[in-house]
């Protein structure tokens, strides 16, 4: 009774609130219980066919990057694979173990420090194949753009968020220029590819932030015809795009990767038994999806495709019932960027698209970019949590599409 | 007043924002939706996709377990598991003129890549490639390229110059039983000759990992084509045939038709020489048939008497001559008549005998069907169903009238070699248990004195060319005068050697037949089988008989000293 109200004071810190007492033990409890299950387990079987299909891809990948002076052995491939997926694990478990709040910051703070790499890149980045995207520490190097993906989504959605609190601020067209900064600094690069899938993430947060459909469609009008621009502006995009359309000659990527896929039939040749994959360039990161073909059939390919979509759907219907905008926008946008980046790989294993040069999270090997991935998960992971015994305000899926049927 | 205004307006402003966040979160929401069933809409089609590549892209064969693992056709070895045809992945070269995308053809110039190409092939003829590659058309420059010759063309750099993968088959004895194994077509299934007979075998999954072994001996089979081209060219013959057969268990250990095709290279000549004249060529082999006409005469029990004389004069039967070569007195023995190859004494031992028995053992010998092989090609004998007049018979009784395979004349002296069995020939290895019962067509004992006799004529007679030191050879001759136009063309003749060793127990039946061979210094000018067939069988026994487990032994020989008074130099008159 005789504790008085906290006033602020200089030199005085707030006091302690009233907590439960915590443990690890208890905090990871928590965890599990607030982790949404079904989407971890998705994850990790996804990892765990990746697993496999590097083992795959290896043998091709080490046959085709050795050189006169340096062997790689078989399955190289497979073992520094494993290790970067026991980093990208600890990664992943770490940022599904943040509170809402902290994967926020995390996200905005990763975001602003790509941001700054990703500027410095044109002055101290590394030339790899014609494309400035990496910056080397002496021991490794990484891609800013790659760790750039799992806090972009984050650092618009919160930035959209900043109109619950105050609705006269510009905020879809503050996104849009962190968006035009981002094209910009990916197109110096550049990285056609990468900038699409950017796109294709801020599309998303700026259609659930509720920008008036005309003017989605007057955004995808402008898409096509910046697609079309690009067509004509750059060389390697246009080469890519004449491929596709013309159906390309004999032997490239394009027609390998389709023998590749098609070779093993319904069911598959078999791990490691695979033939046509030993001439398939990327075979470990881009073309990983044929090489599955190839050893494991197309009834697995079909079974991957699923696999994406259902981590897809999940995340996103349990979305229909959040209550917080922020976590609703970051989490439909990071799941924007995992899926769009597997849909489009997929696609172009399935020459439904022209040839990008994207791998597929989570299956491909990815070096330090597995790590990237993982993180996005992770916080997919962190922002997904929630307390399972809390009752939900929000009418749900089904009274949802019922009024929206009856509207 | 004043009061009042400031806290309504904190109050509609949170109003506001709680409206507008409700109204931001129904839009997220139902936008979710649209974000999902986009995805939703990709997935659909990617599946679609797998579905539609997975059921209609046949153009693209899959990678089985098969093909990864097995040999894509399997593999033909002697029966001593020497390779005689193998799988052998190699690459051809094949010129894409589209390869660069439209516009020119190559890089360099159609003659730099030429003589490049020419520098890797020294066989090629620049000029004419020089024009195919200006042309611009595609198609194969060279089906066969070895695996080091493929990197040397992929190192000119020319897109267009591909190098599809194909798998070859190779027979690392070239030409060397060709006729037995064949070769294997452009669509990938087997031709000709073994290869034909276990094109399915050799192409199913579930066998074709296991090789198959052939009866021949690749050593045996080399000695015989060895032999026999000397033989052929010694004598300018058109061409011949050989044979060695086991005569216990009917596996043909070499089987040989000359001049023969390289299954390697098939070409135009090549593909004229793959008729076969040990199974498909039917001659009529003339004296060769006399001893078989003997045997029957001794089955039959029409000669018991070895030392009853026949007269050897010249006689009229149904309006026609029969008379020998040469004069051979008076009268003869039937060991006289082998030895000297009498026509005239074997039409009367066929008098004696009748046409209804000889025709009926020649039956028992299978000579009224094909014959009784594997192969594919097998010629149907000259053979007169319904009762044979008397003349007909004592005509096939010296080998004329007739027309066998040389296979049917070595199945028949097998037959009258090992005891009197009748086995089938075969090109497959047999294991010890699966050797054929046979039928019995002679009896034992008449089998024991035709060995006696063709042993005899070997030794004293017209076979004494082959009659190599210690291998106990016994065999006849028989010089047919080939059938042209409505008769016979006496200057081109069919020359045959039937021959089994060691006579004291045979284990070898060997048939050398040169055809058309013409009289030369090697032949001492002579046309008939006993200077030229019978030299090459005495020359191929020592080479073949210690391969095949006989050694040459001068103390043992089958006993012919029963018989050798009735001859005149084996000590009679």
């Amino acid at each position: 009774m005789n504790e008085r109200p906290y006033i602020p004071r200089s030199g005085h810190a707030a006091p302690a609130q009233a907590r439960y007492p915590t443990s690890k033990r208890a905090e990871l409890k928590i965890w599990w219980r607030e982790v949404d299950r079904v989407l971890l387990g998705l994850i990790l079987l996804l990892m765990a066919i990746g697993t496999a299909a590097v083992a795959a891809a290896s043998p091709a990948s080490a046959h085709r990057l050795s050189t006169r002076n340096v062997h790689l052995p078989e399955l190289y491939f497979y073992w520094t694979h494993l290790k970067w997926q026991a980093v990208g694990l600890v990664f992943l478990f770490g940022a599904s173990a943040l509170s809402r709040e902290n994967a926020r910051r995390v996200g905005i703070v990763l975001a602003a420090a790509m941001l700054f790499f990703l500027m410095l890149i044109p002055v101290v980045g590394s030339e790899v194949n014609g494309a400035k995207r990496w910056i080397s520490l002496g021991f490794a190097g990484f891609q800013p753009s790659e760790f750039l993906k799992p806090g972009f989504a984050i650092l618009l959605a919160w930035i959209v968020s900043w109109r619950l609190r105050d609705p006269q601020l510009p905020v879809v067209a503050t996104v849009t220029g962190v968006m035009a900064i981002v094209a910009a600094l990916m197109m110096m690069q550049p990285d056609f590819g990468g900038t699409i899938l950017f796109a294709g993430v801020w599309f998303t947060i700026v259609l659930l932030a509720g920008i008036p459909l005309k003017r989605v469609g007057i955004l995808a009008g402008a898409g096509v015809a910046l697609l079309t621009a690009t067509y004509f502006l750059y060389d390697n995009a246009r080469h890519r795009i004449d491929a596709f359309l013309g159906g390309g000659t004999a032997f490239d990527q394009v027609d390998l990767a389709s023998r590749t896929l098609l070779a093993g039939g319904w069911t598959g040749a078999g791990l490691w038994l695979g033939v046509r994959k030993m001439n398939l360039p990327e075979a470990h990161t881009d073309y990983i999806f044929s090489v599955i073909g190839e050893e494991f059939g197309l009834i697995v390919c079909a079974i991957i495709v699923l696999l994406y979509l259902a981590i897809i759907v999940r995340v996103l219907t349990r979305l229909v019932d959040e209550e917080d905008l922020f976590t609703l926008l970051a989490a439909a946008g990071l799941c924007a960027q995992i899926g769009g980046q597997a849909f489009i790989n997929i696609l172009v294993n399935l020459q439904l698209f022209p040839s990008k040069g994207m791998t597929l999270p989570l299956v491909s090997y990815g070096g330090s970019s597995t790590i990237a991935v993982c993180l996005a998960v992770g916080l997919l992971l962190a922002l997904t949590r929630r307390n399972p015994f809390l009752y939900r305000q929000t009418p749900g899926l089904k009274a949802l599409i019922a009024k929206e049927l009856e509207a | 007043m004043n009061a009042l205004t400031f806290s309504t307006a904190i109050y509609s402003g949170r109003v506001q924002l709680v409206t507008i966040r409700q109204r931001s979160l129904t839009v997220a929401r139902l936008r979710v939706l649209l974000v999902a069933a986009s995805f939703a809409l990709l997935a659909t089609m990617a599946v679609l996709r797998i579905g539609y590549l997975g059921l209609t892209d046949a153009a693209h064969s899959a990678t089985s377990f098969e093909e990864a693992l097995l040999p894509p056709r399997g593999e033909i070895t002697d029966r001593n598991g020497q390779p005689l045809a193998r799988a052998f992945p190699a690459f051809a070269l094949w010129y894409n003129p589209d390869a660069l995308g439209g516009g020119t053809a190559l890089v360099k110039s159609p003659k730099e890549v030429a003589l490049e190409l020419k520098a890797i092939f020294p066989d090629i003829d620049e000029f004419e490639l020089t024009e195919r590659l200006a042309k611009g058309k595609a198609g194969y420059l060279r089906r066969r390229v070895l695996p080091e010759d493929a990197n040397r063309v992929q190192a000119i750099g020319e897109l267009a110059l591909e190098l599809p993968q194909e798998t070859d088959r190779y027979y690392p004895q070239g030409s060397m039983g060709a006729h037995v194994l064949g070769y294997v077509g452009a669509d990938g299934h087997g031709r000709v000759g073994m290869e034909a007979v276990l094109d399915k075998q050799l192409r199913d999954p579930a066998t074709r990992m296991h090789s198959v072994p052939l009866s021949i001996d690749v050593r045996v089979q080399g000695a015989l084509e060895d032999e026999l081209t000397r033989g052929m060219r010694a004598t300018n013959a058109q061409g011949s045939a050989g044979i060695v057969l086991d005569v216990d268990t009917g596996e043909v250990l070499a089987l040989a038709s000359l001049p023969e095709f390289d299954p390697n290279r098939i070409d135009e000549a090549g593909a004229r020489n793959m008729f076969n004249r040990v199974t498909n060529q039917v001659y009529e082999l003339g004296s060769t048939f006399k001893p078989l006409t003997v045997a029957s005469a001794i089955d039959a029990g029409t000669v018991t008497d070895l030392s009853r004389r026949y007269s050897a004069l010249p006689f009229r039967q149904s309006g026609f001559t029969l008379k020998d070569s040469h004069d051979l007195g008076a009268s003869l023995n039937v060991p006289e008549m082998l030895i000297h190859s009498s026509n005239v004494v074997t039409a009367h031992v066929v008098s004696d005998l009748g046409p209804a028995r000889l025709k009926k053992t020649l039956a028992d010998l299978h000579m009224n069907d094909r014959p009784e092989i594997e192969l594919p090609a097998k010629g149907f004998p000259i053979w007169h169903s319904g009762e044979w007049p008397i003349l007909r018979a004592m005509t096939v009784g010296y080998g004329h009238g007739i027309a066998v395979t040389p296979l049917h004349l070595a199945n028949a002296y097998a037959a009258m070699v090992n005891g009197g069995i009748y086995r089938p020939a075969t090109l497959r290895k047999l294991a010890p248990g699966d050797v054929p019962a046979g039928r019995r067509v002679f009896k034992a004992s008449t089998s024991a004195r035709m060995n006696q006799l063709l042993r005899m004529i070997a030794v004293y007679g017209t076979g004494r060319k082959a009659n190599a030191p210690g291998f106990r050879v016994g065999g006849k001759t028989g010089s047919a005068d080939k059938p042209s136009g409505g008769g016979y063309n006496h200057s081109s003749v069919v020359a045959t050697f039937a021959a089994a060793f060691p006579m004291d127990r045979p284990r070898y039946v060997v048939i050398a037949m040169l055809d058309d061979p013409k009289g030369t210094v090697a032949s001492s000018f002579q046309r008939t089988a006993a200077w030229n067939a019978a030299p090459v069988v005495g020359r191929l026994v020592p080479r073949i008989g210690p391969v095949l487990g006989v050694v040459p032994d001068s103390t043992r020989d089958v006993d012919l000293t029963d018989l050798a008074p009735l001859v005149p130099k084996g000590g009679g008159e």
